[in-house]
């Protein structure tokens, strides 16, 4: 996405232009040319083929070859240039039906699947578990994501920062949606896998069972490859497994949707280290032709503080959600410490408050707005009585008879703003103090454990400690050798594992087909275009964002159920009727530009399409002003903004929210329709000066023109004169 | 009205259409809007025989133009050189008020570009001292173009014509 402009766009104008200013003489290059520009149009549509590109090359090639002049032959050869030079982008547009430059209006992805690591279709998903369609929902999701339920649950939801619907009131639910379609349609019996291409005999490795590998798996799998999975735990999910709590992810859920990967043929050994259980050359001899490294980050930083390596009760977060997961649930402490401020200081807080511990307590050297912890997590946690202690740096762990007794912290300030503009924390001289705890859980932070992957020779490291790989294709120095996951990105999220394990699987399979890796990154895909919800701009403007029930604050406390209990149907329904669809409306602002500085109506108050200064929006105040003109409706790009005429009333509509509803009249002669009375009210004021007497009858376009021309008409001849 | 008159000689009209059909070819129009239209009236009874007449309805170019007045964005504007009521595309937002406002149904609707297109008397041709597409094609030479002055007296002329031979069948 280095280049802004969209080379199908960019090559269509300017073949647009040549044609108006005549290059192209004779009739015969000028259909050429003009097919060529049709197919242009489509192909910025969205409803192109692959061989339009032949096509094109074919016409393209006549001119370069046949021009009747040097200028002729010259576009020729241009287009075939810029065809075969681009053609990755000429070829996303047909594949993905994505443009995301956003030149082309129709191929213009929304914001949420801009912002989905994966790319999934979400507006499509979100109509399709609004219409009770949750198989569908669930095929268009995995389109994309493998693990729809669990992201359903745990996903970091970059979607949600994106919702447009945000700038209105809160954004679309879009992550508990995906929970429910996947809930639902599992317990359907309709979460089904597609149809995998037939086994093509290539063998692949993958290292970890976490969501970048078995993405992968899942990817190479359907495409018929023989895929095994080497897992050094004895459970799959990696750290979706071993790191996120179950009362956030059940592992049953995991369980439900690794199976379904395993019934695609995919191999799992469990308990196989790389490098201690099984080696390289043994993997060689099986016939492996082909590695993707997903080991995650399961290395815990040290706090590098005096005590942290002296007592058993120290215990890295990491290593403590690990022994819990895999069913050690002895209570860590009475009084617990945990160290950190994300998600994986609150989950470890929240868990050894469930195994029983008396006080938790978070010490974070921030703020609680600084912490990267998830919100919602957060407020949880509080809820819950997990104690916080902001701006606060542990300095020392002390104990006694090789148990711990305190934590020795100093309390901090956050400075003045820096270059970067940001706020550090600043220890305060002489502010020490101790906090008595019997557990330590350090939680600042993970790293890559790469023990077993020396034979991986070639591959290169960075400095955090990470494998080096190409961000679009997931290659590392080594031939044959992939990577993704936290073991390239650092400690991240599920999402960008799975998001990784997709381009991987996509780049493996290229480098079976000898295809050359793509040079720009993947585009995602629109999956469908689904038809609009019809809601009334009242209800779509009064429909508040879903709130999640929630088991109850006791039995959070002290039971690893579920937190979040899901929503059911009628919610799912309401909140997909709140999602705005950009995936159709690109927030262009053409309507409003129209009705306010064209017709000076002004009834369009659509604040929430300006990205960088949103301003008020109110779909009510519409039907107060507009007049239905449909100016808006004729000059939207997309087709969102539509007016129709419907058992006698003209309806205004945006993405589906009837904004404008209004009586329809008709002609006095022939009956046809000839628009709402405010809509002939607004004329008339125009005229007024000009036409001080209205001509009191309403009639159509026809009519008033076969009137006028009886009028005209000399009918008597000269010969019937009396 | 514009500085030219268009003059239909009813009478030589055989309704080929020949005028509608090179006015839409001129603006490059898909189905649907028609600049300029040819209406048939009858057939009807004119004393013992069946009659059918044609009225060609192009713009009038009004001298106070209501779509003119009834257009909020400016693109319906009357020429001030010669009176000729054009609409400038690139201005235009398609919410066809101007159409509604037109007591004649001038100006017309083209789907493919969601603007209003209407007849401006060819200005661009007269510009070039060529006649308007309708006049050039129509095979009858009905169609008459220019300055008031400059259109021939055809009605007169019949009609003094058929008041001559009235006389002579008399006499």
């Amino acid at each position: 996405m280095t280049d802004p402009t969209c080379k199908v766009n960019a090559l269509g104008i300017w073949l647009k232009k040549e044609m108006a200013e005549g290059t192209f003489e004779s009739p015969r290059t000028r259909q050429q040319a003009s097919e060529i520009s049709g197919f242009l149009a489509e192909i910025s549509q969205g409803l192109a083929e692959e061989d339009h590109i032949t096509a094109m090359m074919k016409r393209a090639d006549f001119l370069a070859s046949s021009g009747e002049t040097p200028e002729v032959r010259a576009a020729g050869k241009k287009i075939i240039a810029d065809i075969e030079e681009n053609l990755e982008v000429f070829l996303g547009h047909i594949q993905t039906h994505t443009c995301p430059s956003g030149a082309c209006p129709m191929l213009t992805p929304a914001p949420c699947q801009m912002a989905c690591p994966a790319g999934i279709d979400i507006p499509s998903y979100l109509t399709l578990v609004g219409q009770g369609r949750y198989e569908e929902a669930i095929d268009v999701i995995r389109k994309d994501n493998p693990f729809p339920w669990v992201c359903g649950l745990v996903c970091t939801h970059p979607c949600e920062f994106m919702c447009v619907r945000a700038r209105m009131d809160a954004p679309v639910a879009i992550m508990d949606m995906k929970g429910i379609a996947a809930e639902k349609a599992m317990s359907a019996r309709q979460y089904n896998n597609p149809e995998p291409k037939p086994d093509n005999g290539h063998k692949v490795c993958i290292i970890g069972a976490g969501p970048g590998g078995m993405t992968a798996a899942y990817y190479l799998a359907l495409r018929g490859y023989r895929v095994t999975v080497i897992e050094a735990l004895p459970v799959s999910g990696g750290m979706m497994m071993v790191g996120i709590p179950r009362y956030r992810l059940p592992r049953e859920v995991i369980d439900r949707e690794v199976a379904m990967i395993q019934d695609l043929g995919v191999e799992f050994r469990f308990n196989t280290r790389v490098g201690k259980d099984v080696s390289l050359a043994d993997l060689e001899k099986e016939g492996f032709e082909a590695y993707l490294l997903a080991i995650g980050a399961h290395g815990s930083y040290k706090l590098m503080i005096p005590g942290e390596d002296d007592f058993p009760e120290v215990v890295p977060a990491v290593g403590f959600l690990l022994r819990v997961a895999l069913g050690d649930h002895r209570t860590p402490g009475r009084r617990v410490a945990v160290i950190g401020g994300g998600n994986v200081a609150i989950d470890a807080a929240r868990t050894s408050l469930r195994l029983g511990s008396e006080e938790v307590t978070i010490l974070y050297r921030r703020t609680h707005d600084q912490m990267p912890a998830h919100h919602e997590e957060v407020v949880e946690a509080e809820e819950e009585g997990i104690q916080f202690s902001f701006l606060t740096i542990p300095k020392k762990i002390h104990g006694e008879d090789g148990r711990v007794t305190s934590i020795e912290c100093v309390r901090a300030e956050l400075s003045e703003p820096d270059a970067s503009g940001r706020r550090r924390p600043v220890p305060v001289e002489g502010s020490n103090y101790e906090l008595p705890v019997d557990t330590v859980i350090p939680a600042i932070g993970q790293e890559v454990n790469g023990t077993g992957l020396e034979r991986f020779e070639e591959m290169r490291w960075t400095r955090r400690n990470t494998i080096q790989a190409n961000t679009i294709s997931m290659e590392t120095h080594q031939p044959r050798v992939f990577a993704v996951g936290d073991a390239v990105t650092g400690p991240a999220t599920v999402v960008e594992a799975i998001a990784g394990g997709k381009k991987a699987a996509r780049a493996i399979h290229r480098y079976f087909e000898g295809f050359p890796q793509p040079k720009i990154p993947y585009a995602p895909t629109r999956r469908r275009r689904m038809d609009f919800f019809q809601v009334p701009a009242a209800l779509k403007a009064d429909l508040k964002r879903v709130q999640m029930p929630l088991l109850g604050n006791e039995r959070r406390r002290i039971t690893f159920q579920q937190v979040r209990l899901g929503l059911d149907a009628t919610q799912a329904n309401n909140e997909s009727r709140r999602c705005l669809r950009c995936d159709v409306c690109i927030r262009c602002g053409r309507c409003v530009e129209i009705c306010r500085d064209k017709m000076g109506i002004n009834a369009l108050q659509l604040g929430y399409m300006n990205f960088d200064h949103p301003g008020p929006t109110d779909l009510k105040i519409t039907a107060e002003r507009c007049i239905a003109c449909g100016a808006c409706a004729t000059n939207c790009p997309t087709g969102a903004m539509q007016i129709m005429d419907k058992d006698g009333i003209r309806i205004l509509s945006l993405c589906g929210t009837e904004l404008n509803r209004l009586k329809l009249e008709y002609c006095q002669s022939c009956g046809a329709v000839v628009g709402p009375a405010r809509y002939h009210d607004y004329i008339m004021r125009r005229i007024k000066e000009i036409s001080p007497k209205l001509a009191g009858k309403r009639v159509c376009l026809d009519c008033a023109r076969k009137e006028t021309g009886r009028r005209h008409v000399e009918m008597a001849p000269p010969e019937n004169r009396s | 009205m514009s500085k030219y008159y268009l003059f239909h000689d009813q009478k030589k009209c055989i309704g080929c259409q020949a005028c509608v059909a090179a006015c839409k070819s001129r603006q490059n129009l898909p189905r649907g809007p028609f600049p300029s239209l040819l209406v048939t009236i009858g057939p009807q009874w004119v004393g013992p025989r069946a009659q059918m007449a044609f009225a060609f309805m192009p713009c009038f170019q009004c001298e106070n133009p209501w779509c003119v007045a009834a257009c909020p964005t400016g693109a319906m504007q009357r020429r001030p050189e010669d009176g000729v009521v054009i609409v400038d595309a690139n201005v235009c937002v398609g919410c066809k008020t101007c159409m509604s406002a037109c007591p004649w149904g001038s100006p017309q609707w083209n789907p493919e570009t969601g603007k209003v297109v209407k007849c401006d008397s060819c200005y661009d041709r007269v510009k070039r001292g060529l006649q308007p597409a309708c006049v050039t094609v129509c095979p009858t030479k009905c169609l008459y173009f220019g300055k008031p002055d400059e259109i021939p007296e055809v009605r007169r002329e019949r009609y003094a014509k058929a008041m001559l031979h009235d006389g002579d069948h008399q006499n």
